[in-house]
């Protein structure tokens, strides 16, 4: 009797199997056409970042916040009578941004450069369509100035470096010159703050 | 027949012989294949919601077209251990052996490849072929894959010929005949007159046919379908266990010929359920052509419905094979061995009885 | 030379070589697969001879069943069990001399014969014939076969079960 029973009930739900897969037939496919049809990215999505370079002070936060170290950052400090103009948010830029490059083939998109930065300026973009043949075209240069003009300032830098070392060599000169006679302590004071600056920006 | 016409055309028998066996396979099965492989992805795409093959044409109609162009430029690996002679004949050998089966599947009234009064029984044999095939191909892959593929694949096509026979049988003891394109005809072209509905019979004994007729249908369809190796019985290609089977090691062309030979038998198996229970070609309503007088919209018409179910049933293998998982090997033997021949025997024991003693 | 003979030499040829090699043969799996040939040109022969369901039974019980049974079994045990399988000629003098014997005997027999010439009639559709012999004329016979294979099948299945 069960040997009979097993046969209708085997029967019967093949039958039911059946009508489910035929309802679904006619259910519409939540397939999404991709490249022709792209479909909603949500709030807050993660993608290739990008660097508003205007806005950028250069002040390594994002890089050192990095954990896979993908950003790299080259700056150079800007020599008195330069222009770099103001952030969006009223910064005062006093660094040339020389490189400053993404290698978004390391990037792992956890979003930890964005939240350090103080202007605003690297942010998550909804461009996720960037494959290349070739991993170095994945590194990223956000830098606006032209290699020529990284050179520029980079030369401008030293030659005021330079100039620097020249007019301090002077005036300790002249301090010697002056010690000599008077001396003065408050040219002194003003040396050290100096060279507590430079030494860092070297090592980078 | 189109035979005469081709002897009258060609002025010689062997010219129209060899055109006529060629017909099948550019006018129905290369057609066929490309077309139900791309119903297959469709099919299953939208059973689960998916939309398959879009990019190729409009909604990926020329999606199969590719397919076969990329198969064709495909390199022909072959690795060192092969057997090399049986390894390049063993594709040939399955689709010889399912190609040949259309030989005698009536494709319209006038159009059906040999008229021999052995059809039923010749399907069968020749299914032999595409057994061996399959063995070959196994073995001479030097691959325990495809070994293990085709020893299943054997023994699962052997045993489920028992349960086809024996309803064939029955079909041979209702209607005396084993031509199909007799039985075809005698299935006149009304729906009721075919066989799932008792035959063109009278009286009790049509009544008493009805549900033995369907219980047949049923057991045929289920076992040709796992003749034909298909899910729910596709154990010999078990793509989670076996890779793929016996044509694991094929590429290119040799695959493609298998390839083509499934699609081939899946027609022909669907074929066969319709020529042996519904009727073959025969429309289900009388004729067009009888009504308006025109003789020679008939057969274009049979054609019509003789495509129209084969490609019905080859949908409902489909749909099946989305529906159904796999079986355990002891689960298809049990259902062969002790549902499929069993009751196959007692309807066979019970539509003799009847056309005895009513 | 009509078309029928080209293509009975065709189905010759092919038996008679395929059964070449099965003998010749070295490995046993490809003996195996040449009877597969064999077979295969014989069922064509009996179809030239107007035998078709002779020939359609020779593809069913040969190739769809022999012949697997056989590269099952022949599969199953080449590799599994260490067991070397003979394929090698032995006793090679004694056999060819009577292979000799008894081919002169035969090729003697047929050339001696005076075979009688017939128009060969037009092959008919055997089937129905067979049929009606098979169940009316030797019923008693052919239902004794069929008790003899189902004793067989049963002592088979007893064998197997110990
Ligand atoms: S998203 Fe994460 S990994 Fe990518 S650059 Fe920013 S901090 Fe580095
Ligand atoms: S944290 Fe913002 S401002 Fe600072 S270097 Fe990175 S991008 Fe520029």
């Amino acid at each position: 009797m069960t040997y009979f029973l097993k046969f209708w009930q085997g029967l019967g739900t093949i039958l039911i199997g059946m009508k489910v897969t035929f309802r679904h037939l006619f259910i519409p496919a939540v397939t999404i056409q991709y490249p022709s049809v792209k479909p909603e990215l949500p709030e807050r999505e993660r993608n290739r970042l990008y660097v508003n370079m205007d806005d950028c002070i250069g002040c390594l936060q994002c890089a050192r916040a990095c954990p896979v170290d993908c950003i790299e950052i080259e700056t150079v400090k800007s020599i008195p009578g330069e222009d770099l103009g103001k952030t969006s948010n009223g910064k005062k830029k006093a660094l040339w941004v020389t490189k400053f490059d993404i290698d978004i083939a390391k990037c792992c998109y956890c979003q930890l450069c964005v939240f350090p930065c103080p202007t605003e300026c690297i942010y998550m973009t909804d461009v996720y369509e960037f494959s290349e043949y070739e991993r170095e075209n994945l590194i990223f240069d956000f830098v606006t100035l032209t290699p020529d003009e990284r050179q520029e300032k980079k030369k401008n830098y030293e030659e005021f470096l330079i100039k620097k070392e020249a007019e301090k060599a002077e005036a300790a000169r002249k301090k010697a010159e002056e010690a000599a006679q008077k001396k003065p302590e408050n040219n002194k004071e003003e040396d050290k703050l100096n060279d507590k600056d430079d030494k860092p920006k070297e090592q980078e | 027949m189109i035979y005469d016409w081709l002897f009258r055309l060609t002025g010689s028998e062997t010219a129209a012989a060899i055109i006529q066996s060629l017909l099948p396979l550019f006018l129905f099965i290369l057609p066929f294949a490309l077309f139900a492989v791309l119903l297959e992805r469709k099919v299953s795409a939208h059973m689960q919601d998916r939309l398959g093959p879009m990019r190729v044409g409009y909604h990926g109609i020329l999606q199969t077209v590719a397919d076969i162009i990329k198969l064709v430029q495909k390199e022909d690996i072959v690795a060192k251990d092969n057997d090399r002679l049986f390894f390049d004949l063993s594709p040939v050998i399955v689709f010889t052996g399912s190609y040949a089966a259309f030989a005698v599947i009536p494709f319209s009234g006038i159009f059906l490849g040999s008229n021999i009064d052995l059809g039923l029984i010749y399907i069968v044999a020749v299914t032999g072929l595409v057994v061996a095939g399959i063995l070959m191909g196994g073995w001479a892959s030097n691959n325990k894959y495809s070994l293990l593929g085709a020893m299943r694949a054997a023994a699962q096509i052997i045993s489920y010929e028992i349960p086809t026979l024996l309803i064939i049988l029955v079909v041979i003891m209702v209607s005396g005949t084993l031509n199909l394109y007799t039985l075809s005809e005698w299935q006149t072209s009304y729906f009721w007159n075919w066989l799932i509905l008792g035959g063109p019979v009278f009286g009790i004994e049509k009544l008493l046919f009805i549900p033995l007729m369907m219980m047949s249908a049923l057991i045929i369809f289920t076992s040709t379908l796992a003749e034909v190796n298909r899910t729910p019985f596709d154990i010999p290609e078990a793509e989670s266990e076996l890779v793929s089977g016996y044509h694991t090691e094929y590429s290119g062309m040799k695959f493609a010929m298998f390839f083509l030979a499934e699609y081939a038998n899946m027609f022909a198996v669907a074929a066969i359920v319709s020529a042996l229970f519904f009727g073959g070609f025969q429309s289900p309503f009388g004729y067009l052509g009888d009504l308006f007088n025109l003789p020679w919209l008939i057969p274009i018409e049979q054609f019509f419905w003789f495509t129209v179910k084969g490609i019905f049933f080859v949908f409902v293998q489909m749909w099946l094979r989305w529906t159904l998982p796999r079986f355990r090997v002891d689960q298809l033997m049990t259902f062969c061995w002790k549902y499929l021949i069993p009751f196959a025997f007692v309807i066979l024991i019970i539509v003799g009885l009847i056309t005895v003693l009513v | 030379m009509t078309t029928y003979d080209i293509i009975f030499y065709l189905f010759a040829a092919v038996t008679l070589l395929s059964a070449f090699f099965v003998v010749t043969n070295r490995n046993i799996v490809h003996s195996a697969f040449y009877l597969l040939f064999t077979f295969f040109g014989v069922a064509g022969i009996y179809v030239m001879l107007g035998a078709d369901f002779v020939a359609i039974v020779q593809l069913i019980v040969y190739v769809g069943g022999i012949l697997i049974l056989l590269l099952f079994g022949v599969m199953l045990t080449n590799k599994i069990t260490n067991i070397e399988i003979k394929t090698d000629s032995i006793n090679a003098l004694p056999a060819s001399i009577v292979l000799g014997l008894f081919t002169g005997a035969l090729g003697a027999a047929v050339l001696n014969t005076n075979w009688k010439v017939v128009e060969s009639p037009a092959p008919e559709a055997t089937t129905t014939a067979l049929g009606n012999l098979l169940i009316n004329e030797y019923a008693l016979i052919f239902e004794l076969l069929g008790i003899v294979l189902l004793i067989a099948m049963i002592g088979a299945a007893s064998m197997a079960r110990k």
